[in-house]
């Protein structure tokens, strides 16, 4: 009994230093649970908001909901807090399809006032179920015209592409296959990892697979994958540091991954795949954010678009997660390779999300894990 | 002989059910029915093509799939549960005291939990298991794989024998010696003996754990998702993160629940009408039988199963626990999501699970009083509606109150409330079967005294009953709080942006393969959870 009672003074103890850490966010809970209870208590408090005192000055709460995981988020999160520190941020991440179900579960009572994604399938299938509300973030010029939803629904934000990344321990870069399509082969059985059927990247590469080259030989290579007892795991961070560690020998993965565990200190390569004459080509996606109609918080929702367009958020994508910002004059990170002198898919990203369901169909159809 | 035959029936009812008490557990009942009825509803309104297609991919391999895991599983911890308590408590291994409590205390550590350790341990290539046997042996090892059917049943069986173990152990306990002993004394062979009187006797402990484990495992998602092992559970998750449209996911739950409602029948059906009672005066332990030689392997056996359900898992939480708060640069990006920190974390955990239990407890009384003190057909059409939240996994009441909270009750959705309501629907059946066992212990004739005296049959309740059987709520309470801070896929599926709880945490971390910075959240999780655990193991027989 008595290392049990010890247990308990180390859990209070424990409890004490980790609230200490979490700093003077804990005390704003209570506040907040108050709120959800009795709306009038936040109409007191955000009232005074609303009165122009300053044109930048935006407080309140901010709901956003993100398909683009956490890890990747936060510290953009944190930079735009650090600008507007009066606002109350509240994220719920999850995989881009699960929270489009709840967008347009809450369509009659919306709950997120951003939604940010990491393909544009979902923002495009989303802007026809009218989802979102248009809105033109400041600088919206300086981002291509093709990653800009019609009338503004939504604004893309970085460019990532499908690569190919390899443990260099365990193969050598002639070894490494030239095309996606050779991940089928029989040579690579059990020594490949992914991102399964629940992965908005995934999806995102199947349903331009099916655009592009139709169903038959997307589901040939689907197929053939699951033939080829490649390994699916949640998330692509998996993939990555099992790859690292030499768990496999092969991992699909967006381009940054690569860069994220060669930067941990893993011993990897990467290879841009299709390249060749007559290869398809590298499928890249774009991410993109959205204002969602009916928001509760426009302003502060506007205010965030605007901070993920301007140069400083463009910037943050492309030093902390190597991505390629979409936004004019934004310098790429150091050793990351310029998309101009690579063979990029030709996908009609419209097209292809249009038929989105076509592309639940055909990976329930194969099984895809 | 001392092994008795009771019936059930309690006295006559003397006076009238009161309008009210009916009422009030009718509401709760109701509460209770109706998002699984609108579940039924769902699924039987889907489209015809969505059936079809359900039927002819999925529907025959997640059956295949969940019951041969609800079998394996409950099996392995019906075998590791009662051998585990007849080691502790019929036979002479070394530090049996201890081991006592430490085969109990993997309660407190949700099986996804669980499986994160175990997979960073045991993961073909890159886990510490293989990686050191390859630095030993000089050359990469093969080891077994925790993924897939035989991972998913080793870590579940860790992680769910403890119902077993404390049910057949306290029947361990309880049992008269005589009981074994005139069966011995007719002839019988110690093996004859185990076979023909101990573990008849054992029956009613064991059907319930394995009830217990079995729906366990029917609702348990975090561990066969980690594991990539599809079951039910896990599918229906895959549906609700799929396309966009819910009748593939109502379809597949109506299933899951008719499933845990067959399991829940039959369990009833085989506890039969026999109860076996015996009379406390004479009793006294049984002998126990010494190991010999055997005493020193039996303790290694025993504390190997301790070691991988509870010191392994902890042990290694704990040092992840201790390299992510040493590392500075973790420890500014890690706690946070959105403006939260980790503070809130656990704070949401506790008001969250805790309010849970003070609901779920109040709205037991009412159903546990009509039970206990009308026995009739009615009360016990009521009683046994509000055990449905055992068929209940969480992700089948999250997708129910998704749908109808949305339509219903909008002001609520998207709020934290929604979650508690989730872990109310959930846990309801704890705190009637404990309101219940607590009010079965009381003699009514207490409560009849204070009506003569002039109370009125609400002045009772308070001022008799509830003090009376206090310990019995809290008991109940403690329960629904415990299993509450552990539940994962109804929590994943209900919270508001920015409600996360440490559940929530662990599972964002882990799922994205960060080990370290989950550590914390699963190991505070933990600690929370011994708590109301440690309250609950005092009041069984076999830690008094």
């Amino acid at each position: 009994m008595q290392p049990v009672k010890n247990l308990f003074i180390l859990l209070f103890v424990l409890a004490l230093a980790v609230s200490a850490c979490g700093g003077n966010t804990v005390s704003e809970e209570p506040a907040e649970v108050v709120e959800s209870a009795e709306s009038v208590t936040e109409e007191a408090t955000s009232a005074p908001a609303e009165e122009p005192v300053k044109e930048m000055e935006v407080s309140g709460d901010l709901v956003i909901y993100s398909g683009r995981s956490e890890p990747l988020l936060q510290p953009v999160i944190d930079a735009f807090r650090a600008k507007y520190p009066a606002v109350n941020v509240l994220l719920k991440a999850g995989s881009n399809s699960e929270l489009a179900n709840a967008l347009i579960e809450e369509q009659a009572n919306p709950q997120a006032d951003v939604f940010v994604t990491t393909e544009l399938l979902t923002l495009q299938s989303l802007t026809a179920e009218g989802v979102f509300q248009s809105y033109a973030p400041v600088g919206v010029d300086q981002i291509p015209a093709e990653f800009i939803g019609d009338g503004n629904s939504w604004t893309g934000l970085t460019r990532r592409v499908r690569v190919i990344m390899y443990n260099k321990d365990l193969v050598s870069e002639d070894e490494v296959p030239a095309s996606i399509f050779d991940l089928t082969d029989p040579k690579w059985q059990s020594q490949i990892a992914a991102a399964g059927s629940t992965n908005g990247g995934m999806q995102a590469q199947v349903a331009a697979m099916q655009q592009l080259l139709g169903d038959e030989a997307t589901e040939e290579w689907l197929t053939g994958l699951i033939a080829n007892e490649v390994t699916f795991f949640g998330g692509h961070t998996d993939v990555r540091k099992a790859v690292g560690a030499g768990e496999f020998k092969l991992g699909l993965v967006n381009h940054y991954y690569y860069h994220l565990q060669l930067a941990e200190g893993g011993n990897v390569g990467v290879i841009y795949p299709d390249q060749g004459e007559g290869q398809v080509g590298l499928f890249s996606n774009a991410t993109g954010a959205a204002v969602v109609n009916g928001a509760q918080h426009p302003e502060a929702a506007q205010a965030f678009l605007d901070f993920l367009v301007s140069e400083e958020g463009q910037k943050l994508f492309a030093e902390q997660n190597y991505e390629y910002p979409l936004r004019a004059g934004v310098a790429l990170k150091e050793g990351v390779q310029p998309l101009d002198g690579l063979r990029l898919a030709d996908v009609n990203v419209v097209e292809a999300a249009a038929n989105f369901d076509a592309m639940f169909d055909l990976i329930e159809r194969v099984g895809l894990p | 002989m001392e092994l008795t035959r009771t019936n059930l029936s309690y006295q006559k009812i003397r006076s009238k059910i009161s309008p009210r008490l009916a009422i009030a557990a009718g509401l709760v009942a109701l509460f209770v029915a109706v998002p699984l009825i609108y579940l039924f509803v769902r699924a039987a309104g889907a489209e015809a093509d969505a059936w079809e297609r359900l039927l002819q991919t999925r529907i025959w391999r997640l059956f295949g799939n969940t019951l041969l895991l609800v079998f394996a599983v409950t099996s392995g911890a019906l075998v590791t549960g009662v051998s585990m308590a007849w080691f502790t408590e019929r036979t002479d291994v070394p530090g049996k005291n201890i081991l006592r409590w430490l085969l109990a205390m993997p309660l407190a550590i949700p099986a996804y939990i669980g499986a994160i350790v175990h997979l960073a341990l045991l993961r073909p290539r890159g886990g510490y298991v293989p990686q050191l046997l390859e630095q030993i042996i000089g050359q990469p090892v093969t080891t077994p794989s925790p993924f897939g059917f035989f991972g998913a049943a080793f870590i579940l069986t860790l992680f769910t024998y403890p119902y077993v173990y404390l049910l057949s152990g306290a029947a361990f306990r309880s049992l008269h010696a005589s009981l074994e002993e005139a069966a011995r004394t007719f002839g019988r062979t110690p093996l004859q003996t185990l076979f023909q009187v101990t573990l008849p006797a054992l029956r009613p402990g064991l059907t319930a754990g394995a009830l217990l484990v079995a729906l366990d495992i029917l609702a348990e998602y975090g561990t066969v998702a980690l594991l990539r092992y599809e079951t039910f559970s896990s599918a229906i998750f895959v549906q609700l993160s799929g396309r966009y449209d819910r009748s593939a996911a109502s379809i597949l739950s109506s299933i899951l629940v008719t499933m845990a409602i067959l399991f829940l029948w039959g369990e009833l059906r085989l506890q039969g009408r026999a109860r076996f009672t015996q009379m406390e005066s004479n009793w006294r332990p049984a002998p126990i039988t010494p190991l010999g030689r055997w005493r020193i392997p039996a303790f290694l056996l025993v504390f190997g199963v301790v070691s991988a359900s509870l010191l392994l898992p902890a042990g290694v939480l704990l040092t992840w626990s201790i390299q992510a708060f040493l590392d500075p640069e973790m420890m500014s990006t890690v706690f946070r999501t959105g403006s939260q920190g980790f503070g809130s974390y656990v704070w949401n955990s506790l008001w969250s699970s805790g309010l849970a239990a003070v609901i779920a407890v109040l709205m037991s009384l009412p159903v546990a009083l009509l039970a206990v003190r009308y026995p009739n057909p009615f009360s016990k059409f009521i009683s046994r509606l509000c055990q449905v939240g055992y068929a209940l996994p969480g992700v089948v009441i999250a997708l129910s109150l998704v749908l109808l909270v949305n339509r219903l009750l909008p002001f609520l959705y998207a709020t934290p409330f929604v979650v508690v309501i989730a872990y109310v629907l959930r846990h309801m059946p704890q705190a009637v079967r404990a309101s219940e066992s607590a009010l079965k212990q009381l003699s009514p004739s207490l409560e009849e005294a204070s009506r003569t005296l002039g109370r009125t049959s609400l002045q009772t309740v308070l001022q008799v009953t509830i003090p009376l059987i206090l310990p019995g709520l809290l008991a109940g309470g403690s329960l629904v709080f415990l299993t509450s801070l552990k539940e994962l896929p109804a929590t994943l599926l209900l919270r508001p942006a920015g409600f996360d709880t440490l559940a929530v945490r662990v599972w964002t971390w882990a799922g994205e393969g960060f080990y370290l910075q989950a550590a914390p959240a699963a190991f505070i999780l933990i600690l929370a959870s011994a708590l109301p655990l440690y309250f609950l193991l005092r009041r069984e027989q076999i830690f008094r």
